[in-house]
């Protein structure tokens, strides 16, 4: 890092020689390129000019005290390369400058403002005689700087900038340098009294005259206020570039940075790579015009500066042309124009095939995969670019390849182990290549694939494992990534997991969160805003304020249509509309059926099942439940496994089978229990509480202990003691506490009604009177609280 | 100054053209002194273009005011300063004068200063990043000093015009379009406000709303803002009834009119519009990159060989010089000495636009695509409504085998000229090229319906139908463009006639209708191309006719108008607005 600075210098005087680019063709050829680098050393001075003081003072303070400076790395000279890294960026206000020296060196600030104050307020030949004095620095018999030592690097090279100068640079220098000092001494008068300055106009003068002098407002931390030099300017650009990618919430806000960007493009209209920020500037705001043309004016800037860099010219912009036709692609693709990204796709592959760039042509390939794959399945194509992005060595390409494609076999039902050793292996690759991003995207997938199996613990610790990771981006860049579409997505989950579990507190602490990392204009907020809807949809679907959860679908169905339509179903079904519902549910049934979307199949085929039964068809329900059930455990979706085996024991326990219902759900409750929603276990125990009730009225005492005692082998949880003809019934009650804390925990007043008089009923079959009349008193509060219900109690298993 | 305004005859009436006269007399003597040289140019030219006034009717020299006298002495010195361009001298003499003329003449000698050390700046340090960084920095200054003074209403018209320039400078454009027309209101014989206000209307919708005085120099204003917004039609009209009130003479609307017509590519009246003008004005500069452009369009080897000559004698240090001896280079397909010329007219004047776009076409010529590409570019940001270099650089693209990414440059021009077929066909082609035929269909008709130059649209439309198997249409648009070259009388000779008239005796072959198919199959044997297949055609027919019944009466239907086809289906030359199903961005 210390020896950046020379090398920072270096490079921006030989950018510089190259001169304007057209001066190739004038005929004062010569003159041309002397006078740009005459240009660019004024700059480079310019740009170094506070620094430069303040190493001057360094060195004289390192003199006077020579003892702190005997030692080979004496904490002065690492406060100086500090100094150096810290005078990498912009140029920076006086006072700044003054405050970061005094963070590291506090006695100098001071000697470095009134060497400053010297000079501005003096005369040409005070600076002068400051480059007089800084050349003797390196005579003597014990100079202050070494000659090849970092700093002394960088004041030789000032030097000789300086000397190289025309008088009228010069002087020009000078007065850059009495700006910049008096700006800042402005500044302080107006942070003091604030009319000062401008007392001598009214003040509508005052407020034209801001209008003029502040282009940028001065909250703003990092602005470029004047002119940049070149590797300012880059500087500036890659900056903002990498915070768009990583952490845009820090990036400046869009119109500002368009602004900075303006600036920029109004003085140096060559600066390609401005363009190309502004593109991505534009995507932030979903602008399609403005991005489009900053694009192409990228290109059509790139293709010279390749076409000049590389001798060889028809290579050398040959394929920014290739580049340029794919990213239109990228770009028509991110704005949902498939037809036209299609169409630039096809014209890039084109001119690859025809320049035989097999890396250009694979990057074309992922494209190709993306844009096939809003149209059909294309997992042959996936292969094919797996397999070829290994051979030309592109492991990015690879492993992403190899990311979607274990998306698509997940989706495909296709066996889990196999997935995840598939990713498994693909995290190797990513770890050795260091590639962070994958790894998040991969961290982010596992999470998505666990909660697709219904494993919600597994989902839940793959998505803290990312959250607490740190990325490999923080060492290299110094920039934490995190505001990827993999950090969303985990983030989602997070908060529908809290949800699920009935912490809605926490739920919506991260979804705060994730409104604050992405906020709403920005391209993954999407996502969350799809999954805060859902949460409040299954809340207020829960407290069945069903009028908020049918005002919900229609944001539901903006961001997700198929979602969308399942909700409004949902919301029929509560509202006990049951033929809308139906309909509804058998249209989505069919789409869902075409495009494969399994998962939602099966939630349908639930839904359906349930309508069948709420009209007590249960018969009718069986064939529906056993489809969901074949599907559910083909796909290994073991949530909707488990849930699917719960309906069925309900129907069963209607059709007068308790005791088979009872051994079903000994399969379904355990899954259930351990990774299910809070919702989802109270329905459970609930179930298992009427099952045990129905049982135990449909034996005679005699095969009941012998039926009970032939469950509780398998299940003991669901009986813990079995001693009196009683016991299954206080048992039940047992499970119907627990029942009746998960639902308390989610706020289910209905189903909480439902147990409690469920719960009186026992008590009152075992003559609990005190306890009856307390639950029946619960019973009583919650009912007037509640709406009537439309189905009888006792059908209700949801 | 007042009585001047208040004298301005009202819009449209060119009665009284001796007042006129007197006008422009009397507003050249006021610019000179004010250093405003263009302006006094203008009015002098016009001026020159009336009759001469007696002795008598002269404008009498502005009377003096108490003022003037008093600063006329520093004025006298600054002026002579300002002429010997020491600016900063002149305005040092000149501060602290009251007088209107004299206080002007410290502002702008003020202004010019900056500018000028603007420029020196410029060429002192121009690295490629500090490019246009250097700025004028006496302008905010002057700026703050003109609008108090504008506030308290103690600027003329001209202290108007240069607070306009100012705001114009510091990127102010709504701001600087108000003071220039109340400059307008306030003198408007000044034509520099008008010509600046030309410069920051870009489109009609903004003239509407403008409230211009009501003045015969109006008229001129619209004529002139009308060419600049590409309205040629209207230009034309005003232009025409200028030279009815009595302005003939003027060289000024010879060459807009001649300007307009060529915007309008109406060559050979354009060409013959200059020729005029030369031998009215020999040594006039302006306008003849103009005139070079259209003798370079018609390839008049000798005519722009004797131009550039001619104008290298009189000022080779010229922007127009150096364009016309670019394109005449570029005529004889000297494409690296062309694109030297037009280097050095860029080098004497960076904002003077078609040098970029035509040295984009040389080095196109030269097939060095990146750099056509990057002159384009430059043409572009100099004015964003170049249509020339949009579609220079869809070209390039198309050249470099990109269809699809050359939709953008093609509809881009499409759009700042939706009326011009060139566009169109392009974007045609390109549609054409990428599978998209129903665009391709749509852009076609409507270069038809716009009236094509190039009368390649409605081949290009049959040939598409052809390919669809739409024979019907096919037909109908050979014969539409059959009936187009005819009609215009051309005796050139196009290539696609013989393919036109073999589609249509097929057409009809196979229609049966043996009078039209022999017509045709005739008319197919004038060519080269398609006379042997014409000649089978004949005979099939004569031996189909012979087998079927023997008609004796050889009708001489007029054969590119058969009564089935022309009746109903002959299509409207209405446009509907274009509308392409892709995005266009």
């Amino acid at each position: 890092m210390q020896e950046r600075r020379p090398r920072v210098s270096a490079g921006r005087q030989r950018r510089s020689r190259g001169g304007p680019r057209e001066s190739r063709y004038f005929d004062s050829r010569r003159a041309e390129k002397r006078g740009a680098s005459c240009g660019a050393r004024q700059r480079l001075l310019r740009g170094c000019w506070p620094g430069l003081a303040a190493l001057k003072c360094i060195n004289n303070s390192v003199t006077e005290n020579s003892d702190i400076y005997n030692p080979p790395r004496s904490p002065i000279t690492g406060r100086t390369d500090e100094m150096c890294i810290k005078e990498q960026g912009p140029d920076m206000p006086l006072s700044r400058l003054r405050k970061a020296i005094e963070e590291s060196c506090p006695h100098l600030a001071g000697s470095v403002h009134i060497r400053l104050k010297l000079m501005a307020e003096g005369e040409l030949k005070d600076m002068e005689q400051f480059f007089d004095d800084l050349s003797d620095s390196f005579t003597g018999t014990e100079p202050e700087v070494h000659k090849t030592s970092v700093v002394g690097l960088f004041l030789r090279h000032m030097i000789l900038a300086y000397n190289k100068l025309s008088f009228s640079q010069v002087y020009k220098l000078y007065t850059a340098l009495q700006q910049y000092f008096q700006n800042d001494e402005k500044k302080d008068g107006i942070d003091e009294s604030d009319m000062e300055l401008t007392n001598t106009e009214d003040l509508e003068g005052k407020m034209e005259k801001e209008e003029l002098d502040a282009p940028l407002s001065r909250e703003e931390e990092i602005s470029c206020s004047g002119p940049l030099s070149q590797k300012q300017a880059e500087y500036f650009l890659s900056q903002q570039a990498s915070l768009l990618k990583n952490d845009e919430t820090k990036a400046l806000t869009p119109a500002s940075l368009q602004k900075e960007l303006n600036n920029l493009l109004k003085f140096n209209p060559d600066f390609a790579e401005a363009h190309y920020l502004s593109y991505l500037n534009n995507l932030r705001v979903q602008d399609v015009f403005s991005s489009t043309h900053s694009l192409l004016h990228y290109f059509d800037r790139l293709i010279l500066t390749g076409a000049e860099s590389k001798s060889n010219g028809d290579e050398g912009y040959g394929r920014s042309l290739r580049y340029a036709a794919l990213n239109l692609a990228a770009l028509h693709c991110r704005f949902g124009h498939y037809q036209q990204a299609e169409l630039a796709l096809q014209e890039a592959i084109r001119i690859a095939q025809e320049s035989n760039d097999h890396v250009c042509l694979q990057h074309c390939l992922s494209w190709l995969y993306i844009l096939e794959q809003k149209i059909f399945d294309s997992c042959v194509l996936l292969e094919h670019s797996v397999n070829k992005s290994l051979h030309f060595g592109l492991p990015y390409l690879a492993s992403l390849g190899i990311q979607s494609l274990v998306q698509q076999r997940a989706f495909a039902g296709k066996a889990a182990n196999k997935l995840m050793d598939a990713l498994k292996d693909s995290d190797l690759l990513h770890w050795k290549h260091s590639l962070s991003e994958l790894i998040d995207i991969s961290i982010a997938q596992k999470t998505a694939i666990w909660r697709l199996y219904g494993r919600s613990t597994m989902a839940l610790q793959q998505a803290q494992t990312l959250l607490s990771m740190n990325s490999l981006e923080a060492v290299n860049v110094g920039v934490q990534q995190n505001n990827t579409e993999s950090f969303a997505v985990v983030l989602c989950h997070l908060a529908e997991l809290h949800a699920e579990q009935g912490y809605f507190a926490a739920a919506s602490e991260i979804l705060k969160h994730l409104k604050e990392r992405f906020p709403p204009n920005s391209q993954h907020a999407q996502l969350w805003m799809l999954f805060d809807q859902k949460i409040q949809f299954e809340r207020a679907m829960n407290d069945g304020r069903y009028h908020i959860a049918d005002s919900l679908v229609a944001g539901i169905t903006a961001l997700n249509s198929i979602e969308g339509v399942y909700r409004k179903a949902l919301v029929l079904k509560a509202q006990n509309q049951m033929s809308e519902a139906h309909k509804l549910l058998q249209k989505l049934l069919i789409h869902c059926q075409k495009i494969k979307n399994t998962e939602m199949v099966i939630s349908v085929l639930l839904s359906i099942a349930e309508l069948y039964w709420r009209s007590s068809c249960h018969t009718i329900a069986l064939p529906v439940l056993l489809q969901a059930l074949a599907l559910s455990r083909e796909y290994s979706l073991q949530y909707l496994a488990s849930e699917t085996v719960l309906n069925l024991a309900f129907s069963q326990l209607i059709l007068g089978i308790p005791e088979q219902a009872l051994n079903i759900l000994h399969m379904a409750i355990e899954p259930v229990l351990a990774h299910g929603a809070v919702l989802d276990k109270g329905c459970a125990m609930f179930l298992v509480a009427k099952c045990q009730v129905a049982s135990a009225a449909s034996y005679t005492p005699q095969k009941k202990v012998e039926g009970s005692m032939k469950k509780s082998s398998h299940c003991l949880y669901l009986i813990p003691k079995l001693r009196t003809a009683n016991q299954p019934l206080e048992s039940a009650i047992l499970n119907l506490n627990e029942a009746k804390t998960y639902f308390a925990k989610v706020d289910c007043k209905e189903q909480l009604r439902d147990v409690l008089y469920f719960q009186a009923r026992l008590f009152h079959t075992l003559g609990k009177t005190q306890e009856r009349n307390k639950c029946a008193m619960l019973f009583r509060q919650l009912h007037q609280e509640l709406p009537a219900h439309g189905v009888p109690l006792i059908n209700a298993f949801k | 100054m007042a009585a001047a305004a208040a004298a301005a005859l009202s819009g449209g009436d060119f009665s009284d053209l001796r007042e006129i006269k007197k006008q422009l007399l009397s507003v050249a003597e006021r610019s000179r002194e004010r250093g405003l040289q263009h302006s006094g140019k203008w009015a002098s030219e016009l001026a020159f273009a009336l009759d001469p006034l007696p002795l008598s009717e002269l404008p009498p020299p502005p009377a003096l005011t108490e003022e003037d006298a008093r600063d006329l002495d520093a004025y006298t010195l600054a002026k002579s300063y300002f002429d010997l361009k020491e600016y900063d001298r002149a305005a040092y003499f000149l501060r602290g004068c009251k007088s209107q003329k004299a206080y002007f003449l410290y502002m702008y000698s003020r202004y010019l200063s900056g500018e000028k050390k603007k420029d020196d700046e410029t060429v002192d340090s121009l690295g490629p990043l500090e490019k246009g960084q250097v700025k004028n920095e006496a302008l905010r200054e002057l700026r703050v000093e003109l609008s108090k003074k504008h506030k308290a209403r103690e600027l003329d018209g001209f202290g108007l015009y240069l607070y306009g320039v100012v705001l114009r400078k510091l990127d102010l454009v709504k701001e600087a379009i108000d003071i220039f027309v109340e400059a307008a209101h306030v003198l408007p014989l000044h034509w520099g406000a008008w010509l600046e206000l030309c410069n920051l209307i870009t489109d009609k919708e903004m003239l509407k709303f403008l409230s211009l005085p009501d003045t015969w120099m109006k008229e001129f204003f619209l004529a002139h803002i009308y060419t600049e917004l590409q309205l040629i039609e209207e230009a034309l009209q005003k232009y025409q009834s200028l030279i009815d009130a009595g302005f003939s003479k003027s060289t000024y609307i010879i060459s807009q009119i001649a300007v307009a017509y060529h915007n309008i590519r109406d060559i050979d009246k354009a060409l013959s519009i200059f020729n005029e003008l030369r031998k009215q004005d020999p040594y006039r500069i302006e306008n003849m990159d103009t005139f070079s452009n259209l003798l370079y369009v018609r390839s008049m080897k000798p005519e722009l060989s004797y131009l550039a000559h001619n104008l290298c004698e009189i000022d080779k240090y010229r922007v127009e010089t150096c364009c016309v001896i670019g394109n005449y280079y570029s005529l004889r397909s000297q494409h690296e000495k062309a694109a030297l010329y037009f280097q050095r007219a860029l080098k004497l004047n960076p904002r003077y636009l078609g040098a970029w776009t035509l040295m984009g076409h040389e080095y196109m010529e030269m097939k060095n695509t990146s750099a056509a590409i990057q002159a384009y570019r430059h043409a572009i940001e100099v004015n964003k409504r170049d249509y020339r270099a949009w579609y220079g650089l869809g070209q390039t693209y198309e050249i470099l085998k990109m269809p699809f990414y050359c939709l953008y440059y093609y509809r881009r021009a499409h759009q700042l000229r939706p009326n011009d077929s060139r566009m169109l066909v392009a974007l045609g082609e390109c549609y054409e090229k990428l599978n998209q035929l129903v665009e391709a269909k749509k852009c076609y008709w409507r270069a038809y319906a716009v009236g094509d130059v190039e009368k390649m649209a409605l081949v290009k439309l049959a040939k598409l139908h052809e390919q669809l198997n739409e024979s019907e249409q096919a037909a109908q648009c050979y014969i539409k463009y059959i009936q187009d070259i005819y009609s215009c009388g051309e005796i050139v000779e196009h290539l696609e006639v013989s393919t036109a008239f073999r589609y249509l005796a097929q057409y009809y072959f196979k229609c049966k209708l043996w009078d039209e198919a022999s017509a045709c199959a005739q008319k197919c044997c004038a060519f080269n191309d398609t006379r042997e297949e014409g000649k089978a055609l004949l005979r099939q027919i004569l031996q189909l006719r012979n087998q079927g019944e023997t008609s004796s009466a050889e009708i001489a239907a007029p054969f590119f108008l058969p009564a089935s086809l022309s009746a109903n289906n002959t299509p409207t030359r209405r446009v509907s607005p274009l509308n392409l199903s892709s995005v266009t961005p």
